[in-house]
C-alpha cells in the first residue's frame, strides 16, 4: 500500500468505528439526556438536543413521596427491594454453585456428565412458557407478592450456569494442589477452600456479576409474581412509565438511568471478568 | 471412594433440586394444565384436546404466527448477517477495535426494560429523535408513526432485537474470524485472490461452525424473549406485534383464559425443544465437554 491509500484506509476504518460506536452508545445516551430536561424542553418540536441547565428536578421527584408521576411508587423502596433480590440470590447462587462446580471439577460419580449436560439444557427453556406454571406453583408455595420467593426463584434459574462457570475454572486447576495439601493431611473439604478456592476466585467473581446483572434486570417474573407496592422491583417501576401516555420522558430518562446504573457499574468495572464468562460460554470453533 | 460418591451428590444436590423445582417441574405442570379444561382458573377435568382446539380457533392465532416467524426468522437472520459485518470489522488489528470490542457489549448487558423504554423514546411518533431527523432531511414528508402503523411495528421490534442481541453474535463471530490461520490467508493472497475472495473461499469456510451454532443459539435467545416487545408494544396496535411470548403472557395474566395459554406455551416449549435438539446435534462432537448459556 502506498501512503495515500494507506491514508484512506485508515480515515475509512475510522469512520466504521465511529459509526459503530454511536449505534451503540446513542440509544441510552439520549434517554439518559432526556433525565435532565424540563418539560418545556422535552415537548417542543423539534426537541432540544442540549438541556439549558442540567435540571436535577427529575431525580428529586422520583425520590419525593408526593409526586404524582411516579404513580406513588416510592423509589427508594423499589431500589432496595431490588438490591436485596440481587445480592441475596448472588450469594446463594455462588455458594451452591461453588459446592456443585466442585463436585463436577473434582469427583467421580455416575451420572455426572449426564447431570450437567441436563442442567445447562434445562437453562435454555426459559420464556413465557414458563411464566403461568411458575405462577401457580408460587401461589400453590403461598410465595407469590414476597421477595422471597423471587430470591429462590432466581437463583434456581441463575445456579446451572454459575455451577458450569466455576466447574470450568476449577477443572483448569492442577489436581496436584490438592493431592499435597491432602497428603500432609488435610481434609477434603480443608483443601477446597485454602487451595482451590483462592485460584478459582476469578470464575467466583464472573459467576456472581453475571447472577446479580440478571437477576437485577429480570422483568417478567417480577411482574407477575409481586403485586403490593412495598415488594416491587425497579424494573416493574420503569416499566409502570408505560401506562403513562404522556410525554414526560424526563422521568422515564432518570427512572431508566437509575436502572442501568448498577449494570453499567458492574459492566465498566469488571470487564475482564465479564468477558471471560461470555466466551467461555459461548461457541468454539 | 463411596465416601466421594455420597459426597459429590451431597454436594450437587442444591443445583439439581432446585431446577426440578422451577424448571423441569413448571414445564410438566404446563403441559398437563394444557390438556386439563380449565374455567377462570378452576381445573374441571384432564384429557381433552379442547384448549388446542380453541386455541386454532382463537382469530388471533394465525397472526401470532406469523408475527412470530417474523420475530425469530427475521430477527435471528438480521442478527447474524449484522453480527458477521461487525465481527468482520472488529476482528481487524488495531487499538480502536480492541475498544469497540469491549464498548460493544453494552446493549447486550442492559436490562431489557431500559432498552425498551429508550427506543420508545427514540420511535416516538410525535417527538422521536428518529421521526424528526427523517423529516428534517428531507427524507420523509410527515412524522412516521413506527409504532402504530400494524405493517411496520413487528420490523421495527426486529430492529431493537438486532441492537440488543447482535453485539455477543459479533463478539463470538470476531474471536472465530481471529482464529482463521494466518497461513491460509497468506497462501490465498499469493495465488492473488481479492479481500472478498479470500473471506469468501477462506474466512467463511473456517467459521463455518461457529457460524452455524451461533445462528441456532441467537434463535434459542430470541424464541425466550419477552420483555422487550412486552414493554415496546404489548402486542399492539390491535395484535400487530402480538407474538407466542406476548400473546402466551396476556391470555394468562390479562383474560385468564390458562387453557389457550398453556397450550400456546407446549407450542412454544414444543419449539424450543425442537431449536435446542438442533443445537445439540450440531455440537454433538464436543458437547461432552462444551456447554452454552
Amino acid at each position: 500500500m502506498n501512503e495515500t491509500s494507506r491514508t484512506w484506509y485508515w480515515t475509512g476504518l475510522s469512520l466504521i468505528g465511529l459509526v459503530i460506536a454511536l449505534y451503540v452508545l446513542f440509544p441510552i445516551f439520549w434517554l439518559f439526556l432526556a433525565s435532565f430536561k424540563t418539560q418545556s424542553e422535552l415537548a417542543s418540536l423539534p426537541v432540544a438536543f442540549w438541556p439549558e441547565s442540567l435540571t436535577l428536578d427529575a431525580y428529586k421527584a422520583l425520590f419525593s413521596p408526593t409526586h404524582q408521576k411516579g404513580q406513588l411508587l416510592d423509589w427508594p423502596q423499589l431500589i432496595g427491594n431490588s438490591f436485596f433480590i440481587a445480592i441475596t440470590s448472588t450469594i446463594l447462587v455462588v455458594f451452591f454453585g461453588t459446592l456443585a462446580g466442585y463436585a463436577f471439577a473434582r469427583l467421580n460419580f455416575p451420572g455426572r456428565d449426564l447431570i450437567l449436560g441436563g442442567l445447562l439444557i434445562s437453562r435454555m427453556f426459559q420464556g413465557a412458557a414458563l411464566l403461568l406454571p411458575t405462577y401457580r406453583l408460587m401461589n400453590a408455595l403461598g410465595l407469590q407478592d414476597s421477595l422471597i420467593g423471587l430470591v429462590l426463584l432466581y437463583s434456581a434459574f441463575g445456579l446451572p450456569f454459575a455451577t458450569w462457570i466455576i466447574a470450568s475454572s476449577l477443572r483448569e486447576i492442577p489436581r496436584e494442589l490438592e493431592e499435597s495439601a491432602m497428603m500432609d493431611g488435610a481434609s477434603r473439604l480443608q483443601s477446597m477452600v485454602m487451595v482451590v478456592l483462592p485460584l478459582a476466585t476469578p470464575a467466583l467473581i464472573t459467576a456472581a456479576m453475571w447472577h446479580f446483572v440478571g437477576a437485577w434486570s429480570e422483568f417478567a417474573f417480577a411482574s407477575i409474581l409481586l403485586e403490593s407496592n412495598d415488594t416491587k422491583t425497579v424494573t416493574i417501576g420503569l416499566a409502570s412509565f408505560v401506562e403513562l401516555f404522556t410525554l414526560e420522558f424526563q422521568f422515564v430518562g432518570a427512572a431508566a438511568t437509575i436502572v442501568a446504573l448498577p449494570i453499567m457499574l458492574i459492566f465498566f468495572f469488571g470487564q475482564r471478568y465479564f468477558t471471560r464468562g461470555l466466551l467461555a460460554g459461548a461457541v468454539k470453533g | 471412594m463411596q465416601n466421594d460418591r455420597l459426597l459429590a451428590y451431597f454436594m450437587i444436590l442444591p443445583v439439581v433440586a432446585a431446577v426440578l423445582a422451577f424448571v423441569v417441574g413448571p414445564t410438566y405442570n404446563v403441559g398437563t394444565l394444557s390438556l386439563t379444561q380449565v374455567v377462570m382458573g378452576q381445573e374441571r377435568g384432564f384429557g381433552t384436546l379442547g384448549n388446542f382446539r380453541a386455541l386454532i380457533n382463537d382469530p388471533v392465532f394465525l397472526l401470532v404466527m406469523k408475527n412470530t416467524a417474523i420475530w425469530i426468522v427475521g430477527g435471528t437472520l438480521a442478527c447474524v448477517s449484522v453480527g458477521l459485518a461487525v465481527g468482520t470489522f472488529l476482528a481487524i488489528d488495531s487499538k480502536m477495535t480492541t475498544g469497540l470490542r469491549a464498548l460493544i457489549l453494552l446493549p447486550w448487558v442492559l436490562p431489557d426494560v431500559v432498552t425498551a423504554m429508550a427506543w420508545k423514546w427514540m420511535l416516538h411518533g410525535q417527538v422521536g429523535i428518529i421521526g424528526q431527523t427523517l423529516t428534517s432531511t428531507g427524507l420523509t414528508d410527515e412524522p412516521i408513526s413506527f409504532m402504530g402503523d400494524p405493517d411496520l411495528v413487528m420490523w421495527m421490534l426486529v430492529v431493537v432485537l438486532v441492537w440488543r442481541k447482535m453485539p455477543l453474535v459479533a463478539l463470538i463471530l470476531c474471536a472465530a474470524i481471529r482464529s482463521v490461520p494466518d497461513e491460509q490467508l497468506e497462501a490465498a493472497r499469493m495465488d492473488g485472490a481479492t479481500a472478498f475472495e479470500r473471506f469468501r473461499f477462506v474466512v467463511i469456510p473456517n467459521i463455518a461452525f461457529s457460524l452455524t451454532a451461533v445462528t441456532v443459539i441467537s434463535m434459542i435467545w430470541i424464541t425466550a424473549e419477552f420483555a422487550l416487545p412486552w414493554i415496546m408494544t404489548g402486542g399492539g396496535p390491535a395484535n400487530a406485534s402480538q407474538i407466542m411470548a406476548t400473546y402466551i403472557y396476556q391470555q394468562s395474566f390479562e383474560f385468564f383464559n390458562w387453557g389457550v395459554a398453556s397450550a400456546m406455551s407446549v407450542v412454544n416449549l414444543v419449539m424450543l425443544a425442537s431449536i435446542v435438539g438442533l443445537y445439540l446435534y450440531i455440537n454433538r462432537r464436543s458437547w461432552a465437554s462444551e456447554g452454552t448459556r
